[in-house]
């Protein structure tokens, strides 16, 4: 709630810091006509008081859909509209990763924690370390290259091919969404192996592990069903937490890709100094993040009864 | 009464170095991750002085691969990327530590004073939660097309958004170390809040924000050459993020993959230097994660 007021408030004042008003930066290095900024001046009120302006930006806000304006770039459409067209398909994107890269990272966790100091887990964590490093646009344009470019096997960019349907139209968004899929899953991967290996060794000294070992147990059973179930709570709690740099790395990734995501929208903004989209994608990224993060907390009071108030 | 006696001033100097060693050079990937970043500065210390090619200098053919005379090729102008990467890397590697370490300095303070003062702590850890909730990129995309692109801004907006995370860390550890008894013993024998803070707190949360100084400056390196890459920021400087956005838009399509490689190569290398030595630190001062 209070994140919300917080971006409310940074998305208002932030653009009028700035010397000059929105619609002036807006006609500085474009080629909109005088008319339109005296028009646009005169919608968002850029010329009455800032508490005049304060409050037609919350009527806009609270009004249903919620109005951040036209957008530059796209005109005449309005930014909630460009959000409603373009979320599905960075969803699509964004829970697809987020399932490869926890369900790998649970595999490999419960492979190496089979076997403490073992070569996998050596590997694994050497290689997640590593991912975690490496800047996820870069990756991505290695990938990009190495199978769109070199070998052709994939489209180097959008989401769907024009013009299919049926069993085809599906077969072309999968074409189109595995390569940043995997540039997003393993970076998600990288992530999560760190944290689960983490809460792993913790759990592997506890004493109901040790309970486990003495009456027989296979190791595979402790390592699946005692040990990684409990390290699930704080892998979902921390991932809850980690979805506003999640969000970020989907925009690097979309960027790369050319995926017709938010991401995208948000990368021609930039270039086409597109302001209310920008400010929209802030406003709308971070509800986003704040509901995922309510959705994470609920996961977690039903899977942990104890964590309940 | 004086408790403690005074320490002579050469073996403290002693003790810094050990307490330095023990830190930083004890795990085999804390040695990695030092080779990793002095091998990058070597390159860009030395480099200069040998490197014949301005970096901004028509050097040789356009678009070219690899070769002897170009070591990671040219460009669409015909610079030469290995001097590119060479000076690029100022730009980056200054802006990575300059944020990381305003960030790490304020998000200490914020950290010390939420966890130490229960009045503070309402405040300060609502602000840290909104910081961390706010995704990073859209936020500093949004002040970068605001305002006008320079080194400074990217350090500043840097330093907003990193804070957060450092101040989380700290202020839950001086929490706990608040409730130990030693800072009850050092209330009662007189010590004012402003002394416990410095003399008993600060010194055993210093490490932790060591620990996060090193880790966030892999991290703003990263992040501020993403942002470059996508276009915000100041195409005219040569850094490692502005080659990859002229990288993107004129070279990569046409599949000059040189292009793309060396400088994405010198920021993951740089990356996950910094990353190493910030595990190991972390894993010293929490020692259930070692193997």
């Amino acid at each position: 709630m209070i994140v919300f007021l917080v971006v409310l408030n940074l998305d208002f004042f932030l653009p009028r810091l700035a010397p000059g008003n929105a619609a002036e930066i807006l006609a500085a290095g474009s080629k909109v006509p005088q008319q339109a900024i005296i028009l646009l001046e005169q919608r968002f009120g850029l010329l009455k008081p800032l508490y005049i302006q304060y409050e037609l930006y919350l009527k806009g806000i609270f009004s249903w859909p919620p109005d951040f304006g036209i957008s530059y770039g796209y005109y005449p459409d309005t930014v909630t509209h460009l959000f409603e067209v373009r979320i599905g398909w960075s969803m699509i994107l964004l829970l697809s990763s987020l399932a490869f890269g926890i369900v790998l990272a649970y595999a490999v966790a419960a492979a190496s924690a089979l076997k403490r100091g073992g070569r996998l887990e050596a590997a694994a964590l050497n290689i997640s370390v590593l991912i975690n490093s490496t800047p996820i646009f870069w990756s991505a344009m290695g990938l990009l290259w190495i199978f769109s470019i070199w070998l052709g096997i994939f489209p180097l960019y959008g989401n769907v091919d024009f013009g299919v349907s049926g069993a085809g139209y599906v077969e072309s968004v999968a074409e189109h969404a595995l390569l940043p899929v995997i540039a997003l899953g393993l970076s998600i991967f990288g992530e999560s192996y760190l944290l689960l290996r983490g809460s792993t060794l913790e759990s592997l000294k506890s004493d109901y592990v040790f309970a486990a070992k003495s009456r027989g147990l296979y190791a595979r059973l402790i390592s699946t069903k005692y040990v990684l179930k409990n390290s699930m709570l704080p892998l979902i709690s921390v991932m809850s937490f980690s979805l506003a740099s999640l969000v970020s790395r989907l925009v690097l990734v979309e960027a790369v890709f050319g995926y017709p995501g938010i991401g995208d929208l948000i990368i021609d903004a930039v270039r086409l100094h597109d302001f209310p989209v920008i400010e929209g994608s802030l406003f709308y990224l971070t509800v986003f993040v704040i509901i995922g993060g309510l959705i994470g907390d609920f996961i977690l009071v039903r899977l942990d009864p104890r964590l309940k108030l | 009464m004086q408790v403690q006696t005074r320490p002579q001033q050469k073996s403290k100097l002693r003790d810094a170095i050990h307490w330095f060693r023990v830190r930083f050079f004890r795990t085999r990937s804390a040695k990695v991750g030092w080779v990793l970043i002095l091998s990058i500065l070597i390159l860009v210390l030395i480099g200069p002085f040998f490197e014949p090619y301005s970096p901004t200098a028509t050097a040789g053919a356009y678009d070219s691969p690899p070769s002897l005379s170009h070591p990671f090729g040219t460009d669409y102008l015909g610079h030469d990327l290995l001097s590119q990467v060479i000076y690029g890397a100022y730009p980056s590697l200054l802006v990575g530590l300059v944020a990381a370490l305003g960030a790490t300095l304020f998000g200490f303070v914020v950290g010390v004073l939420g966890g130490y003062y229960k009045r503070l702590e309402w405040v300060l850890s609502a602000s840290t939660d909104a910081i961390l909730s706010i995704p990073s990129l859209p936020l500093l995309i949004l002040i970068g097309i605001i305002f006008v692109v320079t080194n400074q801004l990217i350090i500043g907006g840097l330093m907003l958004v990193l804070w957060a995370p450092a101040a989380r860390a700290v202020r839950s550890q001086v929490a706990s170390i608040k409730k130990l008894p030693y800072v009850d013993a050092a209330r009662t024998s007189g010590y004012s809040d402003w002394r416990i803070i410095w003399q008993v707190i600060v010194p055993k949360v210093g490490s932790i924000a060591m620990a996060y100084f090193v880790l966030l400056v892999s991290v703003s390196i990263v992040l501020a050459t993403a942002l470059e890459f996508i276009g915000v920021g100041n195409p005219q400087i040569v850094s490692w993020g502005s080659i990859l956005y002229f990288a993107q838009q004129y070279g990569f399509f046409a599949g000059d993959w040189w292009w793309v490689l060396a400088p994405g190569l010198a920021i993951t290398v740089v990356a996950t230097g910094f990353a190493l030595i910030g595990f190991s630190f972390e894993e010293i001062l929490n020692p259930r994660l070692r193997t």
